[in-house]
């Protein structure tokens, strides 16, 4: 496995600069995390400045992504990495751009709860939002978690969870068309929820994303738009040869 | 067990001559003494060879096989490098069971322990931390920290590197559980880190918070109705000769008494939001006047006020609750000092911020006094400060509102002489250019609300 060879760089220089970008990912990472936390408690909640907040600090994902990517190019350039070194980078230039997504689909969530802070509460209290925003933020914790670890294994483990996303998104869309045609007045804050639902459900395919890097990283195999059957008896092949 | 080498060795070379005076009698049986002599130490060379295999194989295996059993020098050989090696897995045993010790009392710990090397890097952790961290035992070695727990505040506090303090964090908004990391510097740049479960006492001190806010609030409305009708009696002109004085009594301390919780009020508010003020520009030059002609409205010409202002810089922070802090600095020295007595404002800058001071020539404060001033209620002197009318809140709103700005409140006095309250805000605080030009408007106290 290639995580292996980052402490069998002749220069002890370039091991630094590989473990401190990817250090610099997981800083972005835990932040963007911090952001969907914000943003999905203002909604809940319905704490305007909090959502405010959110929409504000996106600069700062931007800003990091920026640099993340500034510290890729100079490696790429000075070091010309190669193998695994190589996969690990072209990882994290990847993982950068879903996260500064992540941090985009934030940004929005934040807005609308800040103006749907002002509007009437529903008398579920978004209690589905709620409950999409947690399994949402597992996915996203877990998949940087697979990053910081490099465990394919547990990358699949995740990407095959952002199914469960995927049916709740379904299942929140069919309940608010009955919500909408109940109460025709509703349709605009509906609409609203709606767009925060989607968001949720984008910021899971993002995370899905990450993971398949992580198996890209550790693994060298391209597993994007392949079913994740397919992939497992891959790797499962794979690791019986090693 | 040894036996005398010397006897050994004799021994072996006796046994040598012997093989060799054995070999000999059979060569000259036959008719070939120096054949005979060849053959016999050819076979004790093969004896030999035998030995040195045995004892290599079972060095090879020596957990797996008893020791061989040959005698003289072979077995002296065997007998001394079986007990090397029994003593070392003694030594051995003995080190595991020391470390398994440490690992089990550990992770009877009620806090998780983390230990890093000087890259941050997690070296080792016990149960506790794992549970607490979502940690994995051997996979998680060597990966730093901050990639795992990654909660932006956690790693500004581990880059910081200012250890004195703790840190308290929500891992996961929206959820319960609330830990305190600390960490504790030791070797070369290695790290100690603790972590708690403080969950239960943050509750604890929110319900604290939210009974006094409550509270406070619910007192407000029949105070409101008491003071009204208070108010209304003392203006009534027909009041019995012997009731006037009871009812301006009652009419004062129900003053006194709103004024705390007005007080109490503010200060939960103030406790319920600790993030950082970020605010608007303020004039200070034109605060520190409005604060001047309130002083000589309510007081008259009872002490003597100036205003210097030395820095044209202005403040950045929330209009409303800078004023209330600098209110309540002026308002306790104007309290304190004798009609007569000096109270001196003043603003300036230099290279650590902007500063806010107020000097009065007041009594002093004595020093023991001086740390626990800012604690809720306390008092310098009791029976005094009640005349006063104060609520005993002011310099814990003032120490809170600087907080809140980055900024601190540092309490300089001499007994006899006066005191100093200086209010220190960081230079970031600072708005370098004319204020009254940055600000929206010139300061009005209309902005409080």
């Amino acid at each position: 496995m290639e995580t292996a060879d980052l402490s069998q760089h002749i220069s002890r220089r370039f091991n630094e600069d590989l473990e401190r970008v990817r250090a610099q990912v997981l800083t972005m990472g835990g932040f963007v995390e911090q952001q969907l936390a914000k943003a999905v408690s203002a909604l809940v909640e319905g704490d305007s400045t909090l959502g405010e907040a959110v929409a504000r600090d996106d600069f700062q994902v931007n800003k990091m992504e920026v640099s993340i990517d500034e510290e890729c190019s100079r490696i790429l350039a000075t070091r010309s990495p190669a193998a695994g070194d190589l996969r690990l980078i072209v990882a994290i230039i990847k993982a950068i751009t879903d996260l500064e997504r992540m941090g985009d689909e934030c940004e929005k969530i934040g807005y609308i709860a800040s103006r749907l802070a002002a509007q009437e509460r529903p008398a579920d209290k978004y209690r589905e939002v709620k409950h999409l925003g947690r399994v949402v933020q597992n996915l996203v914790h877990d998949s940087l978690d697979a990053f910081a670890r490099m465990d394919p294994e547990a990358a699949l483990r995740v990407a095959r969870q952002d199914r469960l996303v995927d049916e709740e998104y379904e299942a929140i869309q069919r309940q608010s068309i009955t919500f909408m045609m109940e109460d025709p007045r509703a349709i605009r804050r509906v609409i609203d929820v709606m767009w925060v639902v989607r968001a949720l459900e984008r910021i899971g395919d993002h995370a899905k994303n990450i993971c398949e890097y992580v198996i890209f990283m550790v693994h060298g195999k391209d597993v994007r738009h392949v079913k994740l059957e397919d992939v497992e008896t891959e790797l499962r092949k794979r690791g019986g040869q090693a | 067990m040894l036996r005398n080498p010397f006897e050994d060795w004799g021994f072996a070379l006796w046994r040598v001559a012997l093989v060799a005076g054995a070999g000999a009698l059979v060569g000259l049986f036959v008719g070939h003494v120096w054949w005979g002599i060849v053959a016999a130490l050819a076979l004790e060379l093969a004896r030999q060879f035998a030995n040195l295999h045995n004892l290599l194989d079972w060095l090879r295996h020596r957990n797996r096989r008893d020791p061989p059993d040959s005698g003289g020098l072979w077995g002296d050989m065997v007998s001394l490098v079986s007990r090397l090696h029994r003593r070392k897995q003694f030594h051995k045993q003995r080190i595991l069971r020391l470390f398994r010790e440490l690992r089990r009392s550990t992770a009877s710990m009620p806090d998780g322990v983390v230990a890093l090397n000087a890259a941050r890097e997690i070296l080792w952790f016990n149960r506790k931390a794992a549970e607490l961290l979502g940690l994995r035992r051997k996979t998680d070695y060597g990966i730093a920290v901050a990639s795992l727990v990654r909660v932006p505040e956690f790693a500004s506090y581990l880059e910081k590197g200012n250890f004195g303090s703790s840190l308290r964090v929500r891992p996961r908004i929206g959820e319960g559980t609330c830990l305190e990391f600390q960490a504790m510097p030791y070797g070369e740049g290695q790290l100690f880190l603790l972590v708690r479960d403080v969950t239960r006492q943050e509750q604890l001190e929110t319900m604290r918070k939210d009974f006094v806010a409550n509270a406070s609030h619910e007192l407000r409305s029949p105070l409101t109705v008491i003071a009204g009708y208070l108010e209304t009696l003392a203006l009534d002109g027909d009041l019995p000769a012997d009731l006037r004085m009871p009812i301006l009594e009652m009419r004062r301390q129900s003053e006194r008494m709103t004024a705390i919780v007005a007080d109490l009020l503010e200060l939960s508010r103030l406790e319920a939001n600790d993030e950082q003020v970020i605010g608007q520009p303020i004039d200070v030059a034109a605060l520190l006047a409005v604060l001047r002609k309130d002083l000589v409205t309510r007081d008259g010409a009872r002490h003597s006020v100036t205003v210097s202002i030395d820095s044209p810089d202005g403040l950045m922070g929330d209009p409303g609750l800078i004023h209330s802090a600098f209110w309540n600095l002026v308002d306790n020295a104007a309290k304190y000092t004798p009609a007569g007595g000096a109270i001196a404002l003043r603003w300036w800058t230099d290279g650590d911020g902007g500063h806010f001071s107020v000097t009065d020539s007041g009594p002093g404060i004595a020093a023991e006094h001086l740390p626990r001033l800012t604690e809720r209620f306390y008092r310098v002197d009791p029976g005094r400060a009640r005349d006063t009318g104060g609520s005993g809140l002011g310099l814990a709103i003032v120490r809170h509102v600087l907080q809140r700005h980055g900024g601190e409140l540092k309490i300089d006095s001499i007994e006899g002489r006066g005191s100093t309250f200086g209010c220190h805000f960081p230079h970031l605080r600072l708005v370098i250019e004319p204020v009254a030009l940055a600000a929206d408007t010139r300061y009005s106290p209309a902005q409080d609300a």
